[in-house]
């Protein structure tokens, strides 16, 4: 395989051997190989700025592109403004971030799976004040760009002259983005510090990959709209409904008990001349209470009962745990995992629906046989009663829990083989919470993580 | 001095009893009416100085009674009484010379009644 050796560079008297990370030439099948596994992390990816740091480690990550430092502009009307930036800031700061990485021999690319969100937001802080100065006001000429190309700092369009005198660049890759014929943003890097060629084949990766990222961060940026829209729309279903809620509680209750208290007023104020009147508005004042008396056991009733508008019934849970594993079983069977399920014999009775307790498990067993890819291990469903609880547990001793889905699992959102999109795990606790339930996890056994939905027992 | 006939209307029945006998004490004459068209019925016959009107009158809402009641004679009021107090916002509501809200202390909507049969006489 042909590699590039790092160009021997003389700076103050002295040669001085910058090794950035390894350059190597881009054979064809690497990039691919380079283009395939980012596009199917992006796949997964549901937050935009995990798809630009993803997408930027792959320009700088030594198994990527391996150019030193990289950075994302998106269009804001009539600016270019700095969104994302990775890589050293100085000569320095290289040196050091490179050796770390060649003595703990850490592999970028690798980690993309498991993306820290500290450590993505570390590095927007970083690049804070670079993206600042990178953000200008777009020329006319930004919108006839088409291809990646690579600017000096004599380039005419005076937003590239802007970019190569902030960043003090020889030689800047270029790669715009447009949408509709105008400019969507632009992706700016070069090797500031190594000052290594910039061959056509990482041009076109370059160009390639950025066009993956921003399909992504279109992508990513509509399912956070979608989801705002959605939360925004429950709030005003919400709203809506506790506005109606009150309207009969207060037709529904305050009526029978303002009845019956002004009627007990009149018979202080002015007792009945005659027994008969006097029945009559005691009767008054009895049905009043009494059907207060109900409308509240109702309303208890209907608030134990229903939330986010399911209605709960009872769920034989184990039956439900039965069917879904045997369900499981043939792509367990052709993944080699164990698929194993323990219920009491008698029925399990749970106040839920079927459906949302089909949904928990069917994301939990299929998020334990992702973190079991390509090992043979077990995933254990197990229904138990604590009362006046339900748990319904599912465990698998596969790969640990990243670091960045510890705190919060359900959180959603968080993109990892474990968990899929990361919106699996969420709708889990969505649908538990929604039955008046909750979700837990841990990892207190060895080896084995364990998810648990908690349902309240029927009664 | 004519003694002020009040028009209640409620799809309480308890409420109706309630009126009957505390304004009843007060002097006033009280008709009664539980539902719209027993009230329309009524005011068509005339004689009415004010109407105490619910605005929840089972599947209807008094708010309609209170546009007819205004369009046909803007000088007769009309005093909202109703367990919401937020039907308040409702621009209906306004065209109403007082809103109370329902409560087993009769003592606000007395008060009420008295100062619009003030303002009218």
């Amino acid at each position: 395989m042909a590699r590039f050796r790092a160009p021997v560079r003389v700076e103050h008297g002295r040669h001085l051997r910058e090794r950035g990370p390894a350059l190597r030439a881009l054979r064809p099948r690497r990039v691919l190989d380079l283009l395939r596994r980012v596009g199917e992390l992006l796949e997964t990816v549901v937050e935009p700025e995990i798809a630009g740091w993803s997408v930027l480690v792959a320009f700088t990550a030594g198994e990527g592109l391996g150019l030193n430092r990289a950075f994302l502009l998106l269009a804001e009307g009539k600016l270019l403004r700095g969104w994302f930036g990775v890589g050293p800031r100085n000569r320095e700061e290289a040196r050091q971030v490179w050796s770390e990485i060649r003595s703990t021999g850490a592999a970028p690319l690798v980690r993309l799976a498991e993306p820290d969100r500290s450590v993505i937001e570390a590095e927007q802080r970083r690049h804070a004040s670079t993206l600042a100065s990178l953000s200008h006001a777009m020329s006319t000429e930004c919108g006839m760009w088409r291809r990646a190309f690579i600017a000096r700092g004599n380039h005419p369009n005076p937003c590239v002259r802007h970019w190569t005198a902030v960043l003090d660049s020889r030689e800047l890759v270029v790669v715009p983005l447009m949408a509709s014929g105008q400019p969507w943003g632009v992706v700016l890097a070069d090797n500031f510090v190594t000052h290594a060629p910039i061959h056509r084949s990482t041009l076109e990766a370059a160009e390639t990959l950025a066009h993956y990222l921003r399909s992504a961060l279109e992508r990513t940026q509509l399912l956070q709209e979608y989801q705002r829209e959605r939360r925004r729309r429950l709030a005003a279903d919400h709203a809506t409904a506790l506005l109606e809620t009150a309207r009969t509680l207060a037709h529904d209750l305050k009526n029978p008990l303002a009845i019956a208290g002004g009627i007990a007023r009149e018979l202080l104020a002015a007792p009945p001349p005659d027994a008969e009147t006097l029945a009559r508005r005691l009767g008054i004042v009895a049905a009043g209470v009494s059907r207060a008396e109900q409308r509240v056991g109702e309303l208890v009733d209907g608030l134990a009962n229903r939330a986010d508008g399911i209605v709960l019934e009872p769920v034989d849970v184990g039956a439900v745990a039965g069917r879904v594993v045997e369900a499981f079983r043939p792509l367990a069977i052709s993944r080699n995992v164990r698929l194993l399920c323990y219920h009491p014999s008698r029925p399990v009775l749970a106040a839920a629906t079927k459906t949302s307790i089909e949904r928990c498990l069917e994301n939990l067993v299929a998020n334990g046989l992702q973190a079991l890819v390509g090992a043979c291990g077990e995933i254990h469903v197990a229904v138990r009663e604590e009362a006046p609880w339900v748990r319904l547990e599912v465990a698998d001793n596969g790969q640990a829990l990243p670091g960045a889905l510890r705190s919060d699992p359900f959180a959603g959102g968080v993109t990892t083989r474990r968990g899929g999109s990361g919106l699996g795990l969420a709708s889990v606790r969505t649908l538990a919470e929604a039955m008046g339930g909750r979700v837990e996890y841990d990892e207190r056994e060895p080896g084995w993580v364990r998810f648990t939905v908690v349902v309240r027992r029927w009664s | 001095m004519t003694v002020a006939r009040v028009l209640f209307v409620d799809d309480e029945e308890g409420f109706l009893e309630l009126y009957r006998s505390a304004f009843g004490r007060e002097g006033y004459t009280v008709e009664t009416a539980a539902t719209m068209d027993e009230a329309r019925a009524r005011l068509a016959r005339g004689g009415v100085d004010l109407v105490v009107l619910d605005i929840r009158l089972g599947e209807s809402s008094g708010l309609e009674l209170l546009r007819e009641i205004k369009a046909a004679d803007a000088r007769l009021p009309v005093v909202l009484s109703t367990a919401y107090a937020r039907y308040q916002d409702d621009f209906s509501s306004w065209l109403a010379d007082a809103y109370i809200v329902k409560s087993s202390d009769l003592g606000e909507l007395k008060r009420a009644v008295a100062r619009c049969l003030e303002t009218t006489s």
